[in-house]
């Protein structure tokens, strides 16, 4: 394991520096000064790639912080056998970098509609709010006057200019990220047309998805949310539950019908049958809500689902077919489910999974005239703490160097390196769990009872002091990680999130910048501004 | 009804549930035959600790061959599991008052270790609980036939009244070392003739639905905002 370690410090190493591979060792002061100044010279070689792109794609970690990146990149490369803090994430080797400030117009810490909105859109708007501008009214239902003060996005622009355009999420494809793509409305929530308040004239955004109509539709759209797209007089070809639809629209059936090649699948079988060449309009809905984590897909999935990566990858064959180019939106929607029940483990494994989605964009496309970027909508409350020691495990206790147990707190109790600032994982006697640690499933219950929902309590008691843990337990998948405050569900946090970028103009990204400037970079690399007439010259 | 009452009256019913494996005897097997009914339950849950307080509580209980339905009696919080034609069963708690239903979504079910097992839900025991059991005696409880079953395990003693005809206890009393739980059977009616329904399937899929997942993406909805802070303790 050592050895491996050893290799593994030398792999990275390497990456930077072409002289320190002799051998399997640890790098040397040299090594690393080598290293390092490699990194420099690199810099030095940079030539910002000036040219306009043919392809954009907008890779989204809902929730994806620097914290959970720094955490995903220590558990993947840990599982690669190394130490792991050594390690890079695919998008980590980019060679652009900005700071994204995640603010909304009336939150200081956001939620996703307006962070989306501001990515997709390049204005800033309320929460809750999808490509509308923050003068509305929360869940203003008149389709008038959300016409009025709809936002154009990227993707609508893309269309008008002759591109294809896909969305891709393992959310509800309905859900507040990739809907600020296609679809305008003043409540995220409103996404099926059962949603909807009497009297509301503003279609539903499932319905904006399938009637989109800007030359021809959009191309692809994979996800989950198969619910609001089938009428209620029908059921769930997986599960067999009642679709949400009042209006007696099978959404399904009409992106059959109104668009050439088209498909409708949803199960694994039906997708991996898609031939790109053959199909010019996919969709995709592989739940009946958000799809599984990555970490259970395949063990609990009754029907089978793609992953990310190979939801990404069906998406580029599909719109790589256009000459005109294509823009491609791709959500990791579940690190922020994960973050919300307080289970580092999977909000980890799906960064990982995001990682390896991307890892595959870069694969198929070239450098020279498609510009990739990845990015964070907002960031959790998610911590990497205490003072272990090289290597320790990211989910394990904290050791520190020469320490022969875990560090212990000053009450003689040892604790994890990743911990939460609030949320479920909360120490005290939940309604749901006892005093002492908690777990992302409550045991399953024996007899009658209403079932087990994981841990999401309505009330605490206070903590009395803190549990005892053991590496075997917190390194469990469904270990809550500690939260100092009690929340049943942990919050969203406010610092910056990173913006990675490679291709054209990728070196437009840099500092620290407002959210919605990662509109404005895309739209330069499309062009979009010589063609379009600019928000303010509409208004 | 706060929430933390509703909760406390599904643990309880859970632990009068808990398994009794110990005491398999396949002679008694019992087989399921699910009639339409209307019940209402009373639960006690009495401490041996005299210092701590017994606590009350009553529910109501309609079974249909595919849906079970619960509310609990002085509030607006149910339940509802149904059975779907390829043999899922979909969960959704109810807020009445509300009009809104929370669903646990199938991708979610397996991840946190839900297994409904409809026989369970329909009858508030495993068939392998109610074989593990032994008849002691036959009575009349509410004027339908009834046998006493009994049984220990771990040291706990178990005592359930089983309407045989209606495949549901008319009491189970279940001791550990720190409380008594005992469950009472106190009304039961066909569910046609029922004095109170349970709410149409029809009118709970005009609520508004939110997957449990979302919760934490909902921070400013008020109806997810008064669900978390419903059971704060406030000093």
């Amino acid at each position: 394991m050592h050895f491996l370690k050893k290799l593994s410090v030398m792999a990275v190493s390497s990456l930077l520096t072409v002289s320190i591979a002799q051998a399997a060792e640890e790098p040397t002061p040299e090594d690393w000064f080598n290293a390092g100044h490699k990194t420099v010279v690199d810099a030095l070689h940079l030539h910002p790639n000036k040219r306009h792109a043919k392809n954009v794609i907008l890779f989204v970690g809902d929730g994806m912080g620097i914290s959970t990146i720094t955490a995903s990149r220590i558990f993947d490369g840990q599982q690669k056998g190394g130490y792991g803090e050594e390690n890079s994430l695919s998008f980590e080797k980019f060679p652009y970098l900005a700071l994204s400030k995640t603010y909304s117009v009336n939150q200081q810490t956001p939620d996703s509609a307006p962070t989306m909105t501001a990515m997709v859109t390049g204005v800033k708007s309320n929460d809750g709010f999808i490509s509308v501008n923050h003068t509305l009214v929360r869940s203003e239902p008149n389709a008038n006057v959300i016409n009025a003060n709809k936002l154009t996005t990227i993707l609508e622009q893309a269309k008008e200019n002759g591109m294809s355009v896909g969305v891709v999420s393992t959310a509800r494809i309905t859900h507040a990220t990739p809907a600020a793509t296609y679809a305008h409305t003043a409540n995220r929530d409103w996404e099926g047309d059962s949603d909807l308040p009497a009297g509301a004239t503003v279609p539903d955004i499932a319905a904006q998805l399938v009637d989109f109509n800007i030359n021809g539709g959009i191309e692809v759209a994979l996800g989950g949310g198969r619910t609001r797209f089938i009428p209620s007089t029908a059921t769930d070809p997986e599960y067999g539950v009642a679709g949400k639809r009042k209006d007696g629209r099978d959404l399904t059936a009409e992106w059959g019908s109104k668009h050439s090649k088209a498909q409708y699948v949803w199960n694994k079988a039906q997708f991996d049958a898609i031939d790109p060449n053959k199909t010019d309009h996919l969709l995709g809905l592989f739940e009946p809500s958000h799809v599984h984590y990555e970490a259970d897909r395949i063990a609990h999935d009754k029907a089978g689902e793609p992953s990310l990566t190979e939801m990404t990858i069906k998406a580029i064959d599909i719109l790589k077919k256009n000459r005109n180019g294509y823009f491609l939106m791709v959500e990791g929607g579940r690190i922020d489910h994960a973050h919300h029940a307080g289970n580092a483990y999977r909000a980890l494994t799906d960064t990982q999974q995001m990682a390896a989605a991307v890892d595959a964009a870069v694969g198929k496309t070239n450098t020279k005239d498609t510009l990739i970027i990845v990015t964070a909508d907002h960031s959790h409350v998610f911590t990497i703490g205490g003072y272990p020691q090289r290597g320790n495990p990211i989910l394990g206790l904290a050791q520190g160097v020469g320490e022969a147990g875990p560090t212990l707190d000053l009450l003689g109790l040892p604790y994890t390196t990743l911990n939460y600032a609030n949320g479920p994982g909360y120490t005290g006697a939940s309604n749901i769990q006892p005093d002492g640690s908690k777990t992302f499933t409550t045991p399953a219950t024996p007899g009658w009872a209403s079932g087990s929902e994981g841990h999401t309590p309505t009330s605490y008691k206070p903590a009395n002091g803190r549990p005892t843990l053991s590496n075997d337990q917190v390194q469990h998948h469904d270990y809550l990680q500690e939260a100092i405050i009690p929340l049943g569900s942990e919050t969203h946090a406010a610092e910056d999130v990173a913006i990675f970028a490679k291709g054209p103009k990728a070196h437009l990204f840099h500092g620290v910048v407002e959210q919605n400037v990662i509109y404005h970079v895309m739209a330069e690399a499309l062009e979009l501004n010589k063609h379009q007439h600019s928000y303010h010259h509409s208004k | 009804m706060k929430i933390t009452d509703f909760l406390k009256c599904v643990f309880c019913i859970v632990f009068l549930c808990l398994p009794i494996s110990s005491l398999a005897d396949s002679t008694n097997k019992i087989t399921q035959q699910t009639t339409e009914v209307a019940c209402r339950y009373e639960m006690s849950v009495i401490p041996h600790d005299k210092s701590q307080a017994t606590s009350n509580t009553a529910w109501f209980f309609w079974r249909t061959p595919n849906m079970i339905q619960t509310l609990v009696a002085n509030g607006d919080h149910g339940e509802i599991w149904q059975r779907t034609v390829n043999g899922s069963i979909q969960y959704r708690k109810l807020y009445h008052s509300d009009k809104t239903a929370v669903e646990y979504m199938p991708a979610d079910i397996p991840t946190n270790n839900m297994n409904f097992d409809w026989f369970k839900l329909s009858t508030m025991l495993t068939q392998q609980e109610l074989n593990a059991l032994k008849p002691v005696k036959t009575t009349q409880v509410l004027g339908r036939n009834a046998v006493l079953r009994t049984g220990k395990t771990n040291g706990q003693t178990l005592e359930v009244l089983w309407l045989s005809d209606e495949n549901l206890p008319a009491s189970i009393t279940r001791n550990d070392e720190n409380r008594t739980v005992a469950l009472r059977l106190v009304e039961i009616t066909p569910l046609s003739a029922a004095p109170h329904k349970p709410i149409a399937v029809e009118d709970i899929t005009n609520y508004r639905h939110i997957d449990a997942a979302d919760f934490g993406d909902m921070e400013n909805d008020p109806f997810v905002k008064k669900m978390m802070a419903a059971d704060g303790h406030h000093h």
